[in-house]
């Protein structure tokens, strides 16, 4: 059998912004290529075009060049809003709209792309909350009442809950104090330790749990380094958290909804990665 | 000046002197005050008269010479200057909306129009100037502020939203989806002077055609039975357009892709 394929890859992307005297090259030939369970760190100056990577990544960018493929198969397969519940960009305001947390948590399976989908039971948004340090919140708070570390975290988990395939991630930590951070490093180490993959931008914190670390600067993209300890930190905290990285274990783990981090969904998808639906 | 005819008392050239003198009272006013409206006042006076004279010899030639070819050039002529004014009006539409705001004041006008000259009015000849030009500039009049409110409230208010909107896309949204808050929104900035304006009439004002009904000697119950008429008709057409034009134009502010165009990503408005 032919080799699996890298869970995303970019080729050749490029982005130009038109700029006041001419066109700007963002993103020069930027090439990307995520295994499953890896939780790929970028860093870089401000208006290096960190944001502009990960729209460009999460087919959310006017006029990006290049060719992307999820799961060995090209972009043009998938309609954009399947690629994008597959390849889920949480931009760094998380706009969460008016309601409860409750109705913003359900908020995706109320689209199209969706359709036919069961939202998760409150139950299991209760359990979800409850796993990243938001037990004391009510699922009928009205999210205006949210501090802005809770209201990250709600997006957080809802992207999540959708289980998609990869993770882009604007600087999820930026605004945060460090118990809030910590809690979202939780979050990403139990969805690459299940088999997801994260692009995460940052430049305020670095995510010790990262597998692979890029700089971003000047339009390219370098790989800074490997880090060898990311991928057993993922894996520890996974277990730590109750997750579990075998597709016996997820299953059981799901089953029995007895995961304390809204983990059990992000399983689930984790267990059948390589496969996509049609487009 | 034209005779007295009805119950109308016939205004003549000192009536007209005295009505502008009241605006040169306001003009001392202004000039005394340092409020510099005087320039903008005079303007306006002087295109009052120009235009409504020019507005009544016309319908006065009209009413006699009428043939529907005519007829219907005059409703697309009024069509296609209150799309003008609507893309004036809401400045933040994107480019290429002109076709849109045309058929969408179209539909409204020409529909509202004949439906009320043909099937409320029962005129004897369908293109009856005396009533359809009068009937579609109360149409096409109200319709356009209408439809000018929702325009520019659609494009200002996915602005305010823009963050919400690429989180919504980012979430797998349809263009439609992610745009719906802004069409309710703007539908509803449409639509709330008329709902506003029939909720008030006739406790706090004496709607305008009405008035001029009453002032030409008709029966005020009478009268009020066409305002009846027309206050239902603005509404329907205020509705109808306004939903067209909203609804022809909310996607040209998406890709094909269903992204939404942030301000740097736009073309640069001509």
């Amino acid at each position: 059998m032919s080799q699996t394929p890298p869970l995303l890859e970019a080729r050749g992307l490029r982005v130009l912004r038109p700029g006041d005297e001419g066109a700007v090259t963002v993103l020069d030939a930027v090439d990307l290529s995520l295994p499953a369970g890896t939780l790929a760190e970028v860093t870089g100056p401000s208006g290096a075009g960190k944001t502009t990577l990960l729209l460009a990544l999460g087919r959310l960018l006017p006029g990006a060049e290049g060719a992307l493929l999820l799961a060995g198969r090209p972009a043009d397969e998938y309609e954009p809003q399947t690629w994008r519940t597959l390849v889920a960009l949480l931009p760094q305001r998380p706009a969460l709209v008016p309601g409860t947390i409750a109705e913003n948590l359900r908020l995706p399976w109320s689209l199209k792309a969706r359709e036919g989908d069961q939202p998760p039971a409150d139950d299991a948004l209760r359990e979800a909350l409850d796993g990243v340090a938001l037990g004391d919140v009510a699922l009928d708070r009205d999210v205006s009442r949210l501090s802005v570390g809770q209201a990250s975290r709600i997006a957080l988990l809802r992207v999540t809950l959708t289980r998609p395939r990869v993770l882009l991630l604007d600087e999820p930590d930026a605004s945060l104090d460090d118990a809030s951070a910590a809690e979202v490093a939780r979050i990403t180490a139990a969805f690459v330790g299940s088999g997801g993959s994260i692009v995460r931008v940052s430049h305020v914190r670095t995510d010790a749990a990262a597998s692979v670390r890029y700089r971003l600067a000047d339009g390219q993209l370098t790989l800074v380094g490997p880090s060898t300890s990311g991928a057993a930190e993922s894996s520890r905290l996974a277990a730590t958290t109750g997750l579990a990285v075998t597709p016996e274990a997820a299953d059981a783990v799901t089953r029995a909804s007895s995961s304390k981090v809204p983990g059990a969904a992000i399983i689930d998808a984790a267990t059948d990665l390589p496969e996509v639906p049609d487009a | 000046m034209p005779e007295a005819t009805g119950g109308t008392i016939p205004i003549g050239a000192w009536e007209l002197a005295l009505a502008t003198g009241f605006v040169f009272l306001a003009g001392a006013l202004s000039l005394w005050m340092g409020v510099k409206l005087e320039r903008d006042l005079a303007v306006a006076t002087v295109r009052t008269y120009l235009q409504l004279f020019a507005l009544g010899f016309v319908l006065r030639w009209v009413f006699v010479n009428q043939t529907w070819p005519i007829v219907l050039a005059l409703l697309g002529v009024m069509v296609i200057a209150a799309a003008r004014v609507v893309l004036k009006r809401a400045g933040n539409a994107p480019p290429g909306v002109f076709l849109s705001a045309v058929g969408s004041m179209a539909l409204t006008g020409f529909t509202v129009t004949f439906a009320v000259t043909a099937l409320i009015i029962r005129v004897p000849v369908w293109y009856e100037a005396r009533y359809v030009l009068p009937i579609a500039g109360m149409v096409i009049g109200n319709s356009m502020t209408g439809i000018a409110l929702a325009v520019e409230r659609l494009f200002a208010d996915l602005d305010s939203r823009s963050a919400e909107v690429l989180g919504l896309t980012a979430l797998g949204a349809t263009v439609w989806e992610a745009a719906h808050p802004s069409i309710r929104t703007a539908l509803r900035a449409g639509m709330m002077p008329t709902i506003n304006s029939m909720a008030a009439a006739g406790i706090v004002f004496i709607p305008g055609m009405m008035t001029g009904q009453i002032l030409a000697g008709a029966d005020p119950v009478e009268a009020s039975k066409y305002q009846i008429v027309v206050m239902l008709m603005i509404a329907a057409a205020t509705s109808i357009g306004a939903i067209a034009a909203v609804l022809l134009m909310y996607r040209r502010r998406f890709t094909a892709e269903g992204v939404y165009l942030e301000k740097g990503y736009r073309e640069p408005v001509s």
